[in-house]
């Protein structure tokens, strides 16, 4: 309907056209913040690409590529996939908690034969798709105040505690935050947000007795009073504070922290990676890797603004808000402002599964700015028909 | 085109809705992040120095490297207590993945018991993971190689070399030396709130604390200052590497030097052989004492290491207590021995002591008769001291009263405790006088039957040191101290030197204004037990060391019991037995040494305690300088052989058989 002067019908489609239209900038972002992870990586596996360095950076360019790839894929193809996707998440995610496999505590994963991963990872991108979708096909006043709320309510309920279930909190939190978010964007009516809010505050005491686990509440405690045991749960906390602050301005250098590289520093080269960046690079490290974030997602929301479709507004939003709330997460618990939840920080932290489901994230973030212009069908369901 | 309106109604509707909450949303990103730089700003920049320090706590682990403790000397500097290698072997529990099996290979090397393993396991348990575990101690050298050379194939398991508290002389000085052991957990709890403690020391496994005697008194003197090497240690406290400009070496404890002399200390204990008792010998000028021994003893090697509970239990059950020091710690009527205080306060009281009793094998006192242990006539002061006649004191001492003899007894250093001594564990035992008795009636409900007025009758008791009368040996050789060196308020010292810092004992010490008459009586009483006829003490006070070289003394049997109706003094059981006490000075013209021996239920102090006071007074003549030229006799021509044979002019000289004249002549 609406095109623009410059383009010729038909142009838009063309894939080398489509490549000029991906946000290199934004690319080369991310790829300095998976540089300085990779460098991290590299500084406390001991001065060594193994056996942390080289895995991540190999699986960083592949991801990068898929991520481009998906940049390119027609936005259609991404609403037509949206509600299966979900539903085979969500499918996924009942045979982990039937058949998943126990690791550490917890049943997170899934074995098919070879392959073995976690569903709520997919799960993390398949609600931000599947609520995008269904906002873009309701009016603007459903997302407001309507009955229609209790689906996606229920969307984001009935995954979320599944994986809370598995144990994992912090996924669960994630689903939950960023399903949160997209009905926020869609426009969910502010006396709902505070009532929900409300509801989040008052249902803490009882989640905190009758959900958590008992490891769950002893972190939490420990986080409300963490030198109450400094060598238990309080020692996380207290070894990443010893790593940042002892970090100062510009940091001890690389393969010089003493904290990570003497083992002091827990989970050094996943979620505490802040903590070891902290340490060698210092406050200059650790700020970079803040600001490098923060503009990653200001130039997401910024391509999320710009698309003309809603579906493409809500799922780029969507998925830079699940990548937001790793960052804030991560970087509060590091810091000692949050409890320990075991939650990464995406791109710099080693690990593959969070930096696929992010980096698929940010290919379709990338492919909504490239699709800015595509107008996408409402293709109202039977249901909504029949209710109309 | 309605519908169009609409769709674009729709999308610019909900377009401005998610853009406004889009930029909300950006915002508060953008705040969390800003939180988040500022957090971070605030633990580096303004908290840096605190986590720079716990950084390097944390990176850095001093490991101490105990002080070695200092030695323990005799007054001529010859070892009694030091240090020794010891062999052992340890595990490192945070190198060793299975503990259970790592020990059963080490038992196939060092075969262990049951309860051996009960022990490492619970050391094991209670010990920080980085601190290591001993296997065994103390090994013998086949084992210590046969376990160096197969610890390196069990991983974990180190052989190294520690340094073990010595005591060269067994049981000669167990008591005033005393020992060292583990720290238990009640003194770590003192010792851990002490301003200067070294809470790494403390708990280091080498780290051995003074539990009594000399060991305890002066335990921060001897115990030094731990060195710590600088190690860099990972989060489960291997260590990484080593920081040599960090280390600081130990400073090893000082030494202490005594008063005793090893070789009379050493012939006390011989002396005592099968008998238990005490023995104190000292210089009358400086208080220094020169011998002091309680018997039996026992072996106090065998806590430095921890002694098994059923060996404690054989010492500490047995009736003669061999882990009590009984020159301090016990204390004993002291008899006859007390009728020099008994005479003093007669002379005091103005009473002729050529005046005569008679003596008829008793006193009648009241409807009471008070035995005298023989009939000896007509006896004045004198021959009441040489006959050790109790009915001399039993008709004087009223005149006397008992204030006054209490009086004198503890001018004479009876009764009390000293202050200035260096060991722990004094009983001032009891002089009884008026006073003492009515305190005693109000203050305890055992003594209510009794009555709260002194009796003239318990007067007679007192007199002859019985009766309510208790006194400690080193009490009674301060007595003699006293008498000999012409009432001088003479104190008991047994350190010499702390390191190289003489401690001086020869100050002046106070007159106790008791007159010269009074004095040359009694000595002369003394000098008539030891050396005329018929004297109680003669038979074993004869030192052969000719003339010139003769002890004052007095024999002392105390009873321990009510006698029965036979007036019986024999007992069938040793716990019944009386004590036998003897109290001397020498030499008698010139007097520089005083010394006090009990046995224990030693039947009677003329013929048990004199002969030990005896050998210890003898070798103190001997190794004394000036006392050996005036030895004449067989001894004497010994003395100048052995002089003449290492081309000294006089002097010192070695006796092979008496281990003899030494470098430092006791008591200067």
């Amino acid at each position: 309907m609406v095109q623009s002067a410059l383009s010729r019908p038909g142009q838009r489609e063309r894939y080398d056209s489509k490549i000029g239209q991906i946000d290199w900038v934004f690319v080369a972002l991310l790829i300095m913040l998976a540089g300085i992870g990779a460098l991290i990586q590299y500084s406390v596996g001991g001065m060594s690409w193994e056996p942390w360095a080289y895995t991540q950076l190999r699986n960083f360019a592949l991801f990068l590529a898929m991520a481009l790839i998906l940049a390119v894929v027609d936005l259609r193809f991404w609403l037509w996939m949206a509600y299966p996707a979900y539903a085979v998440s969500l499918i996924l995610l009942v045979l982990v908690e039937l058949i998943g496999d126990t690791r550490m505590g917890a049943q997170r994963w899934l074995e098919f034969g070879p392959v073995s991963f976690q569903p709520s990872e997919f799960m993390k991108l398949a609600i931000v798709l599947a609520l995008a979708r269904f906002y873009h096909e309701r009016r603007p006043e459903d997302a407001n105040w309507s009955w229609w709320l209790l689906v996606p309510a229920l969307m984001i309920a009935v995954p979320s505690g599944l994986v809370m279930h598995q144990p994992d909190l912090g996924t669960a939190m994630l689903i939950l935050l960023t399903g949160g978010g997209v009905m926020i964007l869609a426009g969910l009516n502010w006396k709902a947000i505070a009532a929900a809010a409300a509801g989040a505050v008052a249902s803490i005491p009882l989640a905190f007795f009758f959900v958590l686990h008992e490891y769950q509440r002893n972190r939490i405690l420990t986080f409300l009073n963490p030198e109450g045991d400094p060598s238990g749960d309080g020692y996380h906390i207290l070894q990443s504070k010893i790593a940042m602050g002892s970090g100062g301005l510009l940091g001890k250098g690389l393969g010089l922290g003493s904290q990570s590289q003497l083992n002091f520093l827990p989970e050094k080269h996943t979620d505490f990676i802040m903590a070891a960046v902290c340490e060698e690079l210092g406050l200059v490290g650790g700020a970079m890797v803040l600001l490098l974030s923060g503009l990653i997602i200001i130039m997401a929301l910024r391509m999320a603004a710009l698309s003309h479709s809603h579906f493409g507004r809500l799922a780029a939003s969507g998925a830079i808000a699940t990548y937001a709330c790793y960052v804030l997460i991560n970087g509060a618990m590091v810091m000692g402002l949050f409890p320990v939840v075991g939650i990464p920080m995406p791109l710099v932290s080693y690990g593959g599964s969070v930096m696929l489901t992010v980096m698929a994230g940010f290919g379709l973030i990338l492919g909504v700015k490239v699709h800015r212009y595509q107008e996408l069908p409402k293709q109202s369901s039977m249901l909504a028909n029949l209710m109309e | 085109m309605a519908e169009m309106s609409i769709v674009f109604n729709d999308i610019n509707k909900s377009q401005g809705v998610f853009t406004r909450r889009a930029f909300l949303m950006g915002g508060l990103v953008a705040f969390g992040l800003f939180a988040l730089g500022g957090r971070l700003a605030q633990l580096q920049i303004l908290q840096g120095g605190k986590y720079t320090k716990m950084s390097a706590g944390n990176q850095f682990n001093f490991r101490v490297i105990p002080p070695p403790r200092g030695d323990i000397l005799d007054r001529n500097g010859k070892m009694i207590a030091g240090n020794r290698p010891s062999f052992r072997v340890m595990i490192e529990t945070n190198e060793v993945k299975d503990i259970n099996s790592t020990l059963d290979q080490v038992s196939y090397i060092l075969p262990q018991t049951v309860a051996m393993r009960r022990r490492i396991l619970r050391d094991i348990n209670q010990n920080k993971r980085s601190v290591p575990t001993l296997i065994a101690g103390d090994l013998s050298w086949e084992d210590f190689s046969k376990v160096s050379l197969y610890a390196a194939d069990i991983p974990g398991v180190v052989a190294d070399m520690d340094q073990l508290r010595a005591y060269y002389h067994g049981g000669a000085f167990s008591h005033v030396v005393g020992y060292v052991s583990k720290i238990n957990a009640t003194d770590m709890k003192i010792e851990e709130i002490k301003p200067d403690a070294d809470i790494n020391l403390l708990h280091h496994p080498s780290f051995r604390m003074g539990k009594q005697g000399i060991e305890k008194s002066y335990d921060n003197i001897l115990r030094g200052t731990a060195g710590g090497s600088k190690m860099e240690v990972d989060a489960g406290g291997k260590v990484v590497g080593e920081d040599g400009d960090g280390s600081i070496p130990p400073k090893p404890g000082t030494d202490v030097t005594l008063t005793l002399d090893l070789d009379i200390q050493n012939r006390a204990m011989e002396a005592f052989g099968t008998d238990s008792g005490s023995a104190v010998m000292m210089n009358i000028h400086t208080g220094e004492v020169i011998c002091m021994v309680s018997a039996p003893s026992f072996d106090p090697n065998l806590f430095v290491s921890g002694i098994p509970t059923k060996a404690y239990r054989l010492l500490a059950d047995y009736e003669r207590k061999p882990l009590l020091d009984k020159s301090v710690g016990s204390t004993f009527a002291p008899g006859s021995t007390f009728k020099m205080a008994t005479a003093l306060a007669i002379l005091d009281a103005g009473i002729d002591p050529e005046e005569q009793v008679f003596c008829r094998g008793g006193y009648q006192s009241g409807n009471r008769f008070f035995r005298c242990h023989g009939v000896h006539g007509s006896v004045n002061m004198r021959n009441a001291h040489k006959f050790s006649c109790d009915t001399y004191f039993y008709a004087m001492c009223n005149r006397a009263g008992v204030d006054r003899i209490a009086k004198f007894s503890r001018k004479l250093g009876l009764g009390q405790a000293f202050e200035g001594f260096e060991i722990a564990g004094q009983k001032k035992g009891l002089i009884p006088d008026e006073q003492w008795k009515r305190e005693w009636f109000n203050g305890s409900s055992r003594a209510r039957h009794l009555d709260p007025k002194w009796h003239p009758g318990e007067t007679l008791s007192v007199a002859i040191g019985q009766g309510y009368v208790n006194v400690s040996p080193l009490q009674l050789a301060v007595y003699a101290a006293r008498i000999a060196n012409g009432m001088k308020a003479v104190e008991p010292h047994l350190v010499r030197k702390v390191g190289d810092k003489v401690i001086d004992h020869t100050r002046e010490y106070a007159d106790l204004g008791i007159p010269k008459a009074h004095l040359d009586i009694v000595r002369g009483g003394m000098w008539a037990v030891s050396n005329e006829p018929g004297g109680t003490g003669r038979t074993n006070s004869q030192l052969d060391l000719g003339p010139n070289i003769q002890i004052s003394g007095k024999t002392g049997t105390a009873q321990v019991r009510g006698y029965d109706k036979a007036g019986t003094r024999k007992a069938a059981e040793w716990k019944n037995k009386d004590h036998g006490l003897f109290v001397c000075f020498g030499p008698s013209d010139a007097p520089k040494y005083a010394c006090a021996v009990v046995v224990e239920h030693g039947v009677a102090g003329g013929r048990f305690a004199a002969p030990k006071a005896r050998e210890i007074m003898r070798l103190a003549m001997i190794k004394d300088p000036e006392i050996q030229k005036r030895i004449v006799g067989p001894v004497s021509t010994a003395l100048d052989k052995a002089a003449l044979e290492r081309g000294e002019a006089a002097g010192a000289s070695d006796m092979p058989n008496e281990g003899l004249p030494a470098e430092t002549p006791p008591g200067d």
